[in-house]
């Protein structure tokens, strides 16, 4: 009987072309709106997914200070206290990498006028594996002609930030004076200068909107560093690499664990927690854009509404036979519930690929025009989970905004149904 | 036992703040295979008596028995399937879907009784054939004359085969050749078919068909004659 209700309810649908247009357009728009926003929100998920994945294999996590994941957190990096010893020694970790970052007073060549260039400057303590093992965290740094960045075996050496360059009066090869605390202090030889980037300080990678910009960073080899200031409360961030056959969330608990024990106010972050961050934050953008897209949608059952109701008014007659001929009121109830569940249904379909190619055209537009750092695209999404819930959904919308109309279409008595002009 | 069985029959419905006394004691009994004429001015109860008559209301108080079913004891839903069995209904006003066409039509009744597919297209196809419509089978109401749409509800009327044939003015939206044509059709159809024909009518020559004229005036049968 299914099948007959079916043919009945959409053959009504089509005898009211206009009508049924106007109702199927309102929950087009409604859900061209629920499916477009939702599968933005998708592709911006996905991009920012494959961001971190390119910068955190599936064998790297990093450690950094334990506020850094809490929502308090303010966006800047602190410092915190670490012993890499103990992280060296977790089972399971290949190689360790870590930042430090202190000021300290540095005095470079004279000026003109000859006076000694000097003042406090940042400096940080590079491991050299941070370039070549962890080169995702550091971005590509540029390195101005004739220069080279920190290696492995370097002692007394630094890279300079093209604005530290010039203000020390300092080129290749010349040497400059960096003081650690107490009588800690070295000549290190200029061995490359960073180029001056066109690029804002937020696109040069991890390292380098540390704490202040490259161009005014003093960097050198992290092993000298702890010549001139014990390892202290200082780390910015330690970056892991794990061995083959670890799993990086097991080794990532344990040196979290480790580094606790001994005080370290640390956590260890994966790329499983990044994206963890970034799906929380994504559904409730998510929540927010679909929230707006369904007030849209509940206009578009609204007009399904005043449709339905319009043509039980209008078929009022028509119940009335049905009714005289052997039509129970569940069969008139479900008639109309078919009906208006078929105008949710084809706005449903009509809506998802207008969704869809609204999502589609914004993502093109995006990675067109949109002039984004570092190869990031925004892939487009069409999500089969989300398409199979909205056409169900739409049908749902449809036949519930029928609902209350087909009832009291329903159970109007056959006799004053069949008197009805 | 009497196919319609009617005893002391009232009907009171309200209308705006007054109670309408539409049937006020009626009897009426109909014997199977009967054609029965119902006729009376407006007001007299013809509209009343032929939804008490074809199941489609209960009375207020009185007996009114369809093949012993007494129509005051059964459910809403009963009173459906007894109908959607027992009686076919012709309208003055032709009463057809507009969406559906001449045999969608049809088919109507035997969907809401559950008919197999095959079954209900056979025949709804062997009833238009009767009436004389088997050309305009895939016509919608809108692209038929009024006496082919009444010809699409008498083949309505008789698709669940039922008893009783109950036609409210089958010949008042019609002019008086195509009326006729009409009549003669109903009356074919019930002798053949041997279905019991209620009339409802202004129409003397519709009466004319009728084996007896039963006359209504306010609520109660007041005469009844039987044609020769």
């Amino acid at each position: 009987m299914l099948r007959e209700f079916l043919r009945l309810a959409a053959q009504n649908v089509l005898h009211r072309k206009l009508r049924s247009f106007l109702a199927v357009l309102g929950v087009c728009i409604g859900i061209a709106a629920v499916v477009g926003l939702i599968s933005i929100g998708l592709s911006l998920q996905a991009m920012m997914k494959g961001e971190v994945s390119k910068v955190f294999g599936v064998d790297t996590f990093v450690v950094m200070d334990q506020d850094m994941m809490n929502q308090q957190r303010h966006g800047a990096m602190k410092e915190f206290a670490l012993n890499m010893d103990t992280l060296q020694g977790v089972e399971g970790v290949k190689i360790v990498a870590a930042v430090r970052q202190r000021t300290a007073f540095v005095q470079g060549g004279v000026n003109a006028e000859g006076k000694a260039q000097q003042g406090f400057m940042p400096v940080m303590g590079l491991s050299p594996e941070l370039l070549t093992e962890f080169s995702a965290f550091t971005g590509d740094l540029a390195l101005e002609p004739g220069g080279r960045n920190i290696q492995v075996g370097d002692t007394e050496v630094a890279v300079l930030g093209a604005n530290v360059a010039e203000r020390l009066v300092v080129g290749l090869g010349d040497s400059f004076l960096v003081a650690g605390e107490g009588k800690n202090e070295i000549r290190a030889t200029v061995i490359g200068i960073l180029a001056a980037s066109e690029e804002s300080d937020a696109d040069q990678g991890f390292a380098s909107g540390m704490s202040s910009s490259s161009g005014d960073t003093v960097y050198i080899p992290y092993a000298t560093m702890g010549r001139l200031w014990p390892e202290g409360n200082d780390f910015l961030v330690t970056a892991v690499k794990i061995l083959p056959g670890y799993e990086v969330d097991d080794v990532a608990d344990r040196a979290e664990e480790a580094l606790k024990a001994e005080g370290s106010r640390v956590t260890a972050i994966t790329s499983g927690d990044i994206t963890d961050v970034i799906d929380e934050m994504l559904a409730y953008i998510n929540i927010f854009l679909g929230g707006l897209a369904a007030i849209s949608l509940i206009v578009g059952g609204v007009g399904v509404m005043n449709t339905m109701f319009t043509s039980v008014l209008e078929r009022t007659k028509d119940i009335g036979v049905m009714k005289a001929v052997g039509a129970k009121n569940r069969h008139i109830l479900a008639v109309f519930l078919i009906e208006s569940g078929l105008i949710g249904l084809f706005g449903g379909l009509i809506g998802t690929v207008f969704g869809l190619g609204l999502s589609a055209v914004v993502c093109w537009a995006l990675n067109t025009f949109a002039n984004m750092p570092g190869g990031v695209s925004f892939p487009f999404v069409a999500s089969p989970g989300l398409i199979v819930v909205t056409l169900l959904g739409a049908f749902a919308i449809g036949a519930m905004s029928g609902l209350w109309p087909a009832r009291r279409g329903s159970r109007m008595p056959v006799v004053d149904a069949l008197r009805y002009e | 036992m009497a196919l319609l069985d009617l005893r002391g029959v009232t009907k009171d419905y309200p209308l705006g703040s007054t109670i309408v006394n539409a049937l006020r004691g009626l009897d009426l009994s109909i014997e199977r295979g009967e054609i029965v004429a119902i006729m009376g001015p407006s007001g007299s109860g013809k509209s009343t008596l032929m939804h008490i008559l074809g199941a489609l209301d209960a009375p207020t108080d009185g007996e009114a028995r369809l093949e012993g079913h007494d129509l005051r004891e059964l459910s809403e839903n009963e009173l459906v399937t007894l109908r959607g069995r027992k009686v076919g209904f012709v309208f003055q006003t032709f009463n057809l879907i507009q969406s559906l066409t001449a045999q969608q039509n049809v088919e109507l009744p035997m969907i809401f009784l559950g008919v197999k597919r095959r079954d209900r297209l056979e025949r709804a196809r062997y009833l238009l054939e009767k009436v004389g419509l088997e050309d305009r089978v895939a016509h919608r109401p809108n692209e038929l004359s009024g006496g082919e749409r009444q010809r699409v509800a008498i083949a309505r009327a008789l698709a669940n085969d039922p008893e009783i044939i109950l036609a409210d003015e089958p010949t008042g939206n019609l002019d008086s050749e195509t009326g006729a044509t009409i009549l003669d059709l109903l009356k074919r159809l019930s002798v053949d078919q041997g279905k019991t024909m209620i009339l409802i009518t202004h129409d003397p020559d519709a009466a004319a068909i009728a084996h007896r004229v039963v006359r209504l005036r306010d609520g109660r049968v007041v005469q009844e004659v039987r044609n020769a």
